[in-house]
């Protein structure tokens, strides 16, 4: 259960990262007893640049043609027969014609980063920002591709990135989750629940679920008639049971102590209460985040209770698009400038406040999905009803903050788009830099499962991209 | 890189500190004795290389004393009585020795330097010579727990009268000699409550509780003891706490997709019905240990015993099993990983040893040498046959007979024919496709080329043509696995020719409406035509008359033949392609589901986990040099370990003739439970003990070695075992011995202020217990009414919820999201050793309450008190719903009178009748929580839902969950 171990953090005191294993030295720890684990915050391998993370999950496969990575050669080439190998998903709809991106590219900021029309707001803070337009993971399907960027590899029951951070460094409260997933409320997105499994690590590294109507985190808020004064009565009433109950069993530590384990309940429904309360942020800080427009205010409320999450020592937000919101397959043209809409401001608005509270140099941002898209029309039955099938050979994400370089575009494509080329990142060097960034020898992180060594890289050979560091 | 670690691994388990101090360094030093004191160090530091090893490093040997006072290569070690001109203490408090991380702690350094200070004494003469490798020496082989097992006489004590078995003597014995003594009886509900929980894990009805209140009769207790293991629950119960020991789960583990054992639950129900039964422990052990050589399996048309002994042996099928997952490097490692768990759980739970130390070394405390450890995995070897590993599917048995084989031969014959039939449709709707892509796709000019491109193998393909197919990807692509997708394009296809096969027909029978029209007088015609106009059943009388006096002039789709042909050929022409016009996937379902459903008639071909040998085949173990089994050396030969076979020598076969299997197991088996084993009994009736009393007398039931902790009352463990088996191993028997004594009849501890004894291991009172986490839950369904009690059968399987929780329901999942709730029809009420233990998925609410993880098994529960608890109890939806079930339950029971319904709920959840103070604090609770409910809107919103949701029935649930939530529901005294 995923709210088991950040109550455990009563005793708060500084540990050495959970990396050190017997098979390093055999002798250090004599162990009879069963391993304990515990989200105490702990010191990586180290100096760290990132403390935190928060990751904006696109899930389906945002077009980078379309929104990140510009193709002049693939514009000129509109119409005509793809020439090379491409792997289709949809064989029905396939086609090997070339299709331009009917969106404009700007150039942007000092750096004059190029950026589709589609994301003015990601062109207002691209100084602050690294695009990566060489990303790989090489398998065509959501699932798949999923898993590789959430966990590190194309399995499912991995524990995703998340789980890993927080299992090598703790949280930074005691009183919140030290790993939370938004969700949207629509469908979840694919993979489902596995997006925020701990996998093999202990269940107290797996994400919490803030959901996106009341009761916000199951277990630790009521059901709405329950919740404030209904439940202070009751957990009133328990206390005068409970104390009549010691009274004649004077001496047992254990029932003083569950005693005690209701008010420290009480202080987490109290810190998750406020962290969602936005009733101490300034009218400037709201119109940033969209919350006055109707297109962006949901996912600009998640944004914003990722940033006082963070701010309060949560190590790992990630807020999910609802499912299959940029899988477009077809009609492209109305629905990628409807997928745009709903997050761009408020991503951007991430990013800049970040910055204004000073948090952005040790907080990493994330923005991104499994895949990018083909540069070949799928489904040519005109031009209203065209869409762009799977590519995980080639595709662009963003990342800010936490040692990251700023107004940086990394990687390449070829030509037409289709598969990365230049400076390739695949899904595992990805995790290894960020991993680096925590501080965290991605070598030396492991976890013993049925006296296997587990790991996020599980041996694929992610090396850290010093062309990514600040 | 991994094979190593599995080693390491072992190793830094077997390391820990030992829980009794091995010297006191308030001790004088002249009692400081090689034997007891100093050998202990070095078999824990150094004789690994210093005399037990292979080869002994620098010629020195530290076994005895007189090898340590010769010296090796560099001269004597020590010399008596001056510690600073002795090496071994010189280089072992320089830390030059041992090499490696772990030094000598330094009251170990100090009890080295005053041993050989005070004269580096022995306590009497050594031998003139030992046998190289390990030698054992009086000390280890008389360590308590490899003593024959006493019947040791009932001690006299002064509080006679508190004596109802000798169980009291031997506890007030020692309670007095501490100036204590048991307390008062606990009352009869506190009694009851104990009890039923501790035999049934569920709490007694109200109606149970009234009736023991008011039972006169002198043998109430007895009575009781006798209804409650009658009852089915009590197998429930105590089958649950043997699988904890085994490491019961319905997963294979070890890899992470943790594939699920669909047949494991025979082995768990075959527990349960063992238990309720009182099979005689020593036949339950034999059967689970070796019930395939007590069958002569193999064999076929198996009897029901026979297939429940069959069924016994998944007992050693239980640990995690990888190796239906993994290849290559990674195969011999799980393979061997699988022998070593087992070990490992025949060892924690029968011999109460710490076996798995001893894989890589000798075991560094218990007289254990590394060459035993694998001469008992010779026992198992020819079981598991490393060498010839069957994977967890190879090991299943079939239990199908030879009709029924004869049966289900007949019906996959039928299912082949539909299998061809599939087959050939499907090139036949690949064929259609093809042609529909090709007209639709591809000027006509290249369709031949195309067709014979798709259609020429793809390896014989020229380049023309694979670049000629390249440019048209929907025909490429197409496939018997793909027509889904195509049809797609053909359902528009058919919405399209449907809408002109309306809008013709229709044009049609208007044009021969107005032909058949024109024969009559204008205004004739237009009545005639109002009339065809209106739809049939809407006509009036006079429309109707009007049409019958000229009657055969309406034109219909039916009748248009008659009045135009060619008209009525194009609409059949045209409803002949809407009829060919299929959608194709789902006529290759369609026939792929009648092969699916006549498999489906076969007869149910059920399969035991077991483990079974295979005849003929002898496999041969070695001692694996640092338990690497990269480097086997010496062969052994299976034996049981030496140190316990003083009064009771084992004999192991090496391949029993008169049996088609090697034997081995079954004379292991027997030679166990033939009552003279030290081990055996003890640790048996200890688990037991544990569970009655919360601690065992041994308080670490898996570890009766140096390590462990020593017992309590050695007396009364002794007796207890001696009981145990003279009464035919009966754990029933077994409960009512300990369960009429005083000390379980005893009122909780009060504790004194100076907290004397602070674990209660006198047990001068009952220790306070918490509930287990499968009590915790089975407990709110009892008292909410919504138990289901079914028993048996395939688990309750588990699944994540949608923020990914585990909890009971039937997954159902589209893209790995969670589609719709499948009704679990109240499996989902039943109790908690029913549910699936899927190791990868521990049921939320039974992991928060510390349920085991299976890896691979579980020795000790323990019980933590963490926020996270009281948040689920606070806020968890089963307690909500429980809660609400319960509220429901006490209206229906109570009526609508508020104090009644508090003493209804008071007897329930507590087995207790509350005072007038309790009833008068519930129903101000209650008052004051309507009054605010009564002012929420999120309370009125949901009284609009569910309207029996008032304000005062929601104070009700609300005090419901605060009795489920309170110590005195979740503790018993």
């Amino acid at each position: 259960m995923s709210l088991m171990g950040f109550a455990l953090n009563a005793l708060l005191q500084n540990e050495r990262v959970n990396a050190a294993s017997p098979a390093d030295d055999p002798f250090a720890r004599p162990e009879m007893e069963p391993k304990s684990y515990d989200l105490k915050p702990k010191s990586p391998h180290f100096e760290p640049r990132a403390k935190a993370m928060i990751s904006l999950w696109m899930q389906g496969g945002p077009s980078h043609l379309d929104l990140f990575d510009p193709k002049p050669e693939l514009q000129k080439m509109d119409g005509k027969d793809f020439e090379g190998d491409i792997k289709y998903d949809n064989a029905a709809e396939a086609s090997s014609k070339l299709m331009a991106s009917p969106w404009k590219f700007h150039k942007h900021g000092g750096c004059g980063m190029e950026i589709s029309e589609l994301l003015p707001g990601l062109g207002e803070v691209v100084d602050d920002i690294t695009l990566i337009r060489s990303m790989h993971t090489g398998v065509n399907n959501h699932g798949q591709s999923i898993q590789a960027m959430q966990n590190g590899r194309i399995l499912s029951g991995r524990p995703t990135v998340g789980s890993w951070l927080t299992y090598g460094l703790g949280c930074e409260t005691e009183n919140l989750p030290a790993y939370v997933a938004l969700i949207d409320p629509g469908q979840l997105p694919v993979m489902g629940v596995e997006n925020w499994t701990n996998g093999f690590l202990p269940s107290i590294y797996q994400g919490t679920v803030i959901r996106p109507q009341a009761p916000r985190i199951l277990n630790l808020d009521p059901p709405p008639y329950l919740k404030g004064a209904a439940q202070t009565e009751a957990l009133n009433y328990l206390e005068e049971l409970n104390r009549e109950h010691l009274a004649r069993r004077a001496g047992y530590h254990d029932l003083e102590a569950r005693i005690a384990s209701y008010e420290l309940a009480a202080n987490m429904q109290l810190a998750a209460k406020e962290a969602v309360d936005f009733s101490t942020e300034t009218q400037a800080t709201l119109k940033m985040y969209g919350l006055e427009n109707p297109e962006t205010k949901e996912f600009g409320a998640r944004c914003l209770i990722a940033r006082r999450l963070i701010e309060r020592g949560v190590r790992f937000a990630q807020i999910f698009t609802e499912n299959q919101r940029w899988d477009h397959h077809g009609s492209i043209v109305s629905k990628l400038p409807t997928a745009c809409k709903k997050v761009d401001v408020p991503s951007a608005a991430l990013v800049k406040d970040l910055k204004q509270r000073g948090m952005l140099d040790s907080t990493i941002v994330h923005w991104g999905g499994e895949m990018g898209r083909l540069p070949v029309i799928e489904n040519n039955s005109g031009p209203s009803r065209v869409g762009r099938d799977h590519n995980t050979y080639g595709f662009s994400m963003w990342v800010a903050g936490g040692g990251f370089k700023r107004g940086h575009v990394y990687g390449a494509t070829d030509e037409l788009g289709h598969k990365a080329v230049e400076d390739v990142v695949n899904h595992f060097d990805y995790h290894a830099t960020l991993l680096h960034l925590f501080g965290l020898d991605a070598e030396r992180f492991h976890y013993d499962s049925n006296n296997r060594s587990m790991s996020l890289l599980d041996n694929q050979g992610g090396r850290v991209i010093k062309g990514l560091l600040a | 890189m991994r094979s190593r670690l599995v080693f390491a691994a072992a190793l830094s388990v077997c390391l820990a500190v030992p829980a009794v101090s091995q010297s006191d360094s308030s001790q004088p030093a002249e009692t400081i004795s090689f034997e007891r004191d100093v050998r202990p160090i070095l078999k824990k530091h150094c004789l690994h290389c210093h005399g037990e090893g292979d080869d002994i490093e620098g010629g020195l040997d530290l076994r005895l004393r007189k090898f340590i006072l010769a010296g090796g290569e560099s001269g004597p070690a020590i010399v008596a009585g001056n510690p600073d001109e002795s090496p071994l203490i010189e280089r072992t408090v320089a830390q030059d020795m041992p090499p490696g991380d772990v030094k000598l702690t330094s009251s170990e350094q100090e009890v080295l330097g005053r041993w050989v200070e005070s004269g580096a004494k022995t306590l009497r003469p050594e031998p003139e010579a030992i046998p190289d490798g390990v030698y054992v020496p009086a000390e280890e082989r008389e360590f308590w727990s490899f003593l024959p097992i006493q019947n040791p006489p009932i001690p006299e004590v002064s509080a006679k009268d508190r004596v109802r078995t000798p169980i009291d003597a031997f506890l007030l014995r020692r309670l007095e000699e501490q100036q204590l003594s048991f307390s008062p009886d606990a009352d009869r509900r506190t009694f009851i409550r104990r009890a039923t929980y501790d035999l049934t894990g569920l709490p007694p009805t109200p109606q149970q509780v009234q009736d023991f209140v008011a039972d006169q009769s002198p043998d109430a207790v007895e009575n009781l003891i006798d209804r409650l293991l009658e009852s089915p629950q009590y197998g429930e119960r105590w089958g649950r706490h043997w699988l904890d020991v085994v490491g019961y789960a319905d997963s294979e583990g070890y890899t992470i997709d943790d594939p699920i054992r669909p047949h494991a639950y025979h082995y768990r129900d075959y527990v349960i019905r063992a238990m309720n039964d009182d099979m005689p422990y020593d036949r339950f052990i034999r059967e689970q240990l070796a019930g395939d050589e007590m069958i002569g399996f193999p064999k076929k048309n198996l009897t029901a015993d026979e297939t429940e002994k069959l069924i016994a042996t998944g007992f050693l099928r239980m640990v995690p099993d990888g190796t239906g997952k993994v290849s290559g490097e990674e195969l011999p490692l799980a393979e061997n990983q699988v022998i070593a768990d087992t070990l490992h759980v025949v060892g924690s739970s029968l011999l109460g040893l710490t076996l798995s130390c001893a894989q890589c070394h000798n075991h560094r405390y218990d007289p254990i040498p590394q060459a035993e450890y694998f001469q008992i995995r010779a026992i198992f070897e020819p079981a598991y046959d490393w060498k010839n590993w069957r994977k967890p599917s190879a090991r299943l048995v079939s239990l199908y007979t030879d009709e029924d084989r004869k049966v289900a031969a007949e019906i996959e014959a039928q299912a082949k024919q539909i299998d061809a039939e599939h087959k050939q449709r499907a090139e036949e709707l690949i064929a259609e496709t093809l042609e529909d892509q090709l007209v639709q796709h591809v000027p006509e000019a290249l369709r031949d080329a195309l067709r014979v491109a798709y259609q020429t193998p793809v390896a014989k393909r020229t380049k023309e043509q694979q670049d000629h197919l390249k440019k048209y990807p929907k025909i490429l692509k197409i496939s018997a696995g793909a027509l889904y997708l195509y049809d797609r394009e053909l359902r528009s296809k058919l919405a399209g020719l449907k809408k002109e096969q309306a809008d013709k027909t229709a044009a049609a029978i208007a044009a021969a409406q107005k032909l058949a029209l024109q024969s009559l007088a204008d205004d004739v015609a237009k009545q005639v035509a109002a009339a065809i106009a209106v739809p049939r059943e809407k006509r009036t009388k006079e429309q109707q008359d009007r049409l019958a006096e000229h009657a055969g002039l309406e034109v219909t789709a039916s009748n248009l033949a008659t009045f135009d042909p060619q008209a009525a050929a194009e609409v059949a022409q045209r409803q002949s392609v809407i009829d060919r016009t299929k959608e194709r996937a789902p006529q290759l379902a369609a026939i792929a589901n009648r092969a699916k459903a006549l498999r489906a008639t076969k007869p149910k071909e059920h399969f035991v986990q077991a483990l079974t040998e295979v005849p003929g085949k002898v496999p041969e173990t070695f001692v694996f040099a640092r338990g690497d089994y990269h480097n086997p050396t010496d062969k052994v030969a299976p034996a049981a370990l030496s140190v316990v076979m003083a009064n009771n020598p084992a004999e192991i076969p090496l391949n029993d003739e008169a049996l088609p299997t090697t034997g081995r197991r079954l004379a292991y088996a027997n030679y166990l439970t033939n009552g003279r084993h030290p081990l055996l009994a003890r640790v048996l009736v200890n688990r037991i003990w544990m569970h009655h009393f919360g601690t065992g007398i041994v308080a670490t039931p898996s570890d009766f070695g140096r390590l462990g902790e020593p017992p309590s009352h050695p007396e009364l463990l002794d007796w207890l075992a001696t009981q145990f088996m003279e009464s035919g191993w009966s754990l029933k028997t077994f409960h009512r011995l300990v369960m009429t004594s005083t000390a379980y009849r005893q009122a909780l501890r009060v504790f004194p202020p100076d907290r004397t004894d602070p674990d209660n291991r006198l047990l001068s009172g009952m220790s306070l217990r918490r509930l287990e986490a499968e009590t915790i839950r089975d407990s709110m369904l009892a008292i909410s009414g919504k138990l289901n009690s079914k028993p048996f059968g395939p688990p309750v399987p588990v699944m994540a919820d949608r923020v990914g929780q585990f909890v009971l329901g039937i997954e159902n999942l589209n893209a790995g999201r969670p589609g719709a709730l499948i009704d679990m029809k109240g499996e989902d009420l039943r109790r908690s050793v029913y549910a699936q233990v899927r190791r990868s998925r521990p049921l939320s609410l039974l992991d928060s309450f510390d349920a085991p993880r299976m890896d691979p098994n579980c020795e000790v529960r323990r019980t933590s008190t963490v926020a996270p608890q009281s948040l689920l109890l606070m806020n968890n939806e089963f307690v909500h719903d429980r809660s609400h079930d319960f509220a429901r339950r006490l209206v229906t029971q109570a009526g609508a009178d508020r104090s009644e319904q508090v003493k209804l709920a008071w007897e329930l959840a507590y087995c207790q009748s509350p005072s007038d103070q309790q009833i008068a604090s519930a129903l101000d609770f209650m008052e004051r929580e309507t009054a605010v409910l009564a002012n929420s809107p999120q309370a009125a919103s949901l009284a609009k839902q569910d309207d029996t949701q008032t304000p005062a029935m929601l104070a009700l649930s609300s005090f419901c969950q605060t009795l489920l939530s309170s110590n005195r529901f979740l503790y018993v005294d």
